[in-house]
């Protein structure tokens, strides 16, 4: 059930006047209210013969190739992964809390990869640093000159005893993350513990995850699905978090626990999840000094551990030491996104060991950022951009509410526009979810925003 | 500046997503405007008063509407640019609804 097996579902057969009218309704919010991130002027594309190797063709690497294969006069830039369907990753919450028909997250790759751009339709086997060459799993060399790691992550399921993602949709398991199907799955699952009531399991797992705020959306979608229902005061629901907070911006944290406290939602921190048994509807959470203990749900919501993929992870390119050394992140400077030990590697995206930003707004803001960087070390400059770890989470409250949350490296709340209350619930950053951010996701993937 | 090239470009990836429908209105238009044009005496200026009217009833709908549409309410105006926000969205409804009527309006105030 992961994003490459599955298949890119046919076009949406929406009612056209209806979808002309949702579309036209999203224009003047933006004339109105506005969107903001890094800019990218224009520059005179440099003269070089230089070959970049990208590793990913998810948002990272695809934005990265448009904007290379601009910026760069003569530059060969190959892509490599063998993914086919580009799937639309933030919609995946709308689609797990029946808000988005599962049809409206997917694409052809084909149709995305930038002209002039070789795409070598394999994965990376092995990244070997030193030689300035990778090798893709059919065992192919390919040598470069400069390279820009874009992989995303690994979504470890594997280190919960007795989880089958294949098992989605059925005994009221829900997990959002691996892909469409298991986003629409999950749905199901939810749908149908809504209509009866009971008890469900919300988790978070201890690793650095991809859009931290979906576990967190998962749970406040699960309670407005059954106040929907009218099943809620039959109802409990309980977050586990392996961690002591369920977020790592401090504000957005407390906001989030004092509503979780008027919702009735009780967090047990320290508590991870180890196990479960799909059958038996039984979950096993493990304090930090491994005492185990078994809870019965009706639906649970699992997070995978998260780190990077196996081929990052067994090269020279991971953290040698430190918070990230673990998960096997990419030892990059989080100001330029430059390798620290391999000067000619960049990272791009969720494979980045740094503090903050594994969402897909990290991206619109740091990409031309390290096209740029890229662009001066080629030009034998040091690289003149500077990322401040921007990540935004339109973080879902209740279906038509959300709040706009963006935030730095440093957890300073950084508004894209000063009239914007990161902690006030909002039609408009409902809006920015529900129909805006694909729109400007698209832009960025074609290097133009 | 960034934020005028960033709302065009999501405007861009919209009308794409909504292509047949954002044509099939520009065409009407164009026709319109073109069957007003090519008749003699056809009162423009007269037929700006009710073109903005019609306008005005198509905001106000759209402005009742929209949150519905959008899978929301009145119940989640949160604040000031929420408000704000619906009423751009409706303005623009009526901002097409007049470009619409105005051909037509103009044609049935012709003099000649
Ligand atoms: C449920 C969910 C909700 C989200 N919500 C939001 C949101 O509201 N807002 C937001 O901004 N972001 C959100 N995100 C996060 C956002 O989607 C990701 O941060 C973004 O897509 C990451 O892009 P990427 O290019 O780094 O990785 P990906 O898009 O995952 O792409 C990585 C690519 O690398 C390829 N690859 C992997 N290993 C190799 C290899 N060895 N060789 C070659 N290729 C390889 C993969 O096949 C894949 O195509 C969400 C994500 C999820 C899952």
């Amino acid at each position: 059930m992961s994003d490459k097996s599955e298949a890119c579902p046919s076009a949406a057969p929406a009612n056209g006047r209806r979808r002309f009218l949702l579309g036209a309704s999203a224009l003047p919010a933006i004339a109105g209210a506005g969107l903001t991130l890094a800019g990218a002027p224009a520059h005179a594309a440099l003269k070089t013969s230089a070959h970049i190797v990208i590793a990913g063709s998810g948002l990272g690497g695809l934005a990265i190739a448009a904007r290379l294969s601009r910026g760069l006069d003569g530059a060969k830039i190959t892509v490599i992964d063998r993914k086919e369907i580009h799937n639309y990753q933030p919609g995946y919450t709308l689609v797990a809390t029946g808000i988005w028909p599962v049809d409206k997250v997917s694409d052809r790759n084909v149709d995305l990869m930038p002209a002039g751009v070789e795409w070598v339709r394999e994965m990376v086997a092995e990244f070997d640093p030193v030689a300035n060459a990778v090798v893709t799993d059919s065992g192919r060399r390919i040598e470069y000159d400069y390279l820009v790691v874009a992989t995303g992550l690994h979504l470890d399921y594997a280190q919960i005893e007795g989880m089958d993602v294949a098992a989605i949709g059925s005994n009221g398991l829900g997990s959002v993350y691996p892909g469409p199907a298991a986003a629409e799955a999950t749905w199901h699952a939810m749908d149908s513990f809504r209509r009866k009531g009971g008890s469900a399991l919300m988790t978070l797992p201890a690793t650095p995850l991809k859009c931290a705020g979906a576990p967190l959306k998962m749970t406040f979608m699960v309670v407005d699905r059954l106040k929907q229902a009218g099943t809620r005061g039959a109802s409990n629901i309980a977050f586990h978090s392996a961690l002591d907070n369920i977020f790592s911006v401090p504000r957005i944290n407390d906001e989030v626990l004092r509503r979780w406290a008027e919702l009735d939602i009780p967090v047990t921190f320290n508590s991870k999840l180890v196990a479960v048994d799909i059958g038996a509807r039984r979950a096993t959470v493990a304090n930090p000094e491994g005492e185990r203990r078994e809870i019965g749900y009706d639906f649970i919501h699992v997070v995978p551990p998260m780190r990077a993929p196996d081929a990052v992870m067994n090269s020279p390119l991971p953290w040698q030491q430190g918070g990230f050394a673990a998960g096997g992140w990419l030892e990059v400077d989080p100001g330029t996104l430059r390798h620290r030990r391999f000067p000619n590697v960049f990272g791009l995206g969720d494979i980045n060991g740094t503090g903050k930003g594994k969402t897909a707004a990290t991206i619109k803001k740091s990409a031309p950022l390290v096209a740029q960087n890229l662009i001066d070390v080629i030009a034998g400059r040091e690289p003149s951009q500077h990322f401040d770890g921007y990540t935004s989470c339109p973080l879902l409250i209740r279906e038509g509410s959300a709040l706009l949350v963006e935030f730095d490296y440093d957890n300073r709340l950084t508004p894209s526009l000063p009239m914007i209350d990161p902690l006030q619930d909002s039609y408009f950053a409902w809006i920015m979810k529900y129909r805006l951010l694909k729109p400007a996701y698209m832009a960025v993937l074609k290097g133009r925003v | 500046m960034y934020e005028i090239w960033l709302t065009l470009n999501i405007l861009f990836e919209l009308g794409l997503q909504y292509l047949p429908e954002v044509i099939g209105t520009a065409l009407l238009w164009a026709m319109l405007m073109l069957f007003a044009a090519t008749r003699p005496g056809v009162g423009w200026r007269q037929g700006l008063v009710p073109a903005i009217a019609v306008g005005a009833i198509v905001t106000v709908i759209s402005f009742l509407v929209t949150p519905g549409m959008t899978k929301s309410s009145f119940a989640n105006m949160g604040y000031w640019v929420d408000w704000m926000n619906l009423f751009f969205y409706a303005a623009a409804f009526g901002a097409v609804a007049a470009a619409l009527a105005w051909p037509i309006a103009a044609s049935m105030y012709r003099t000649a």
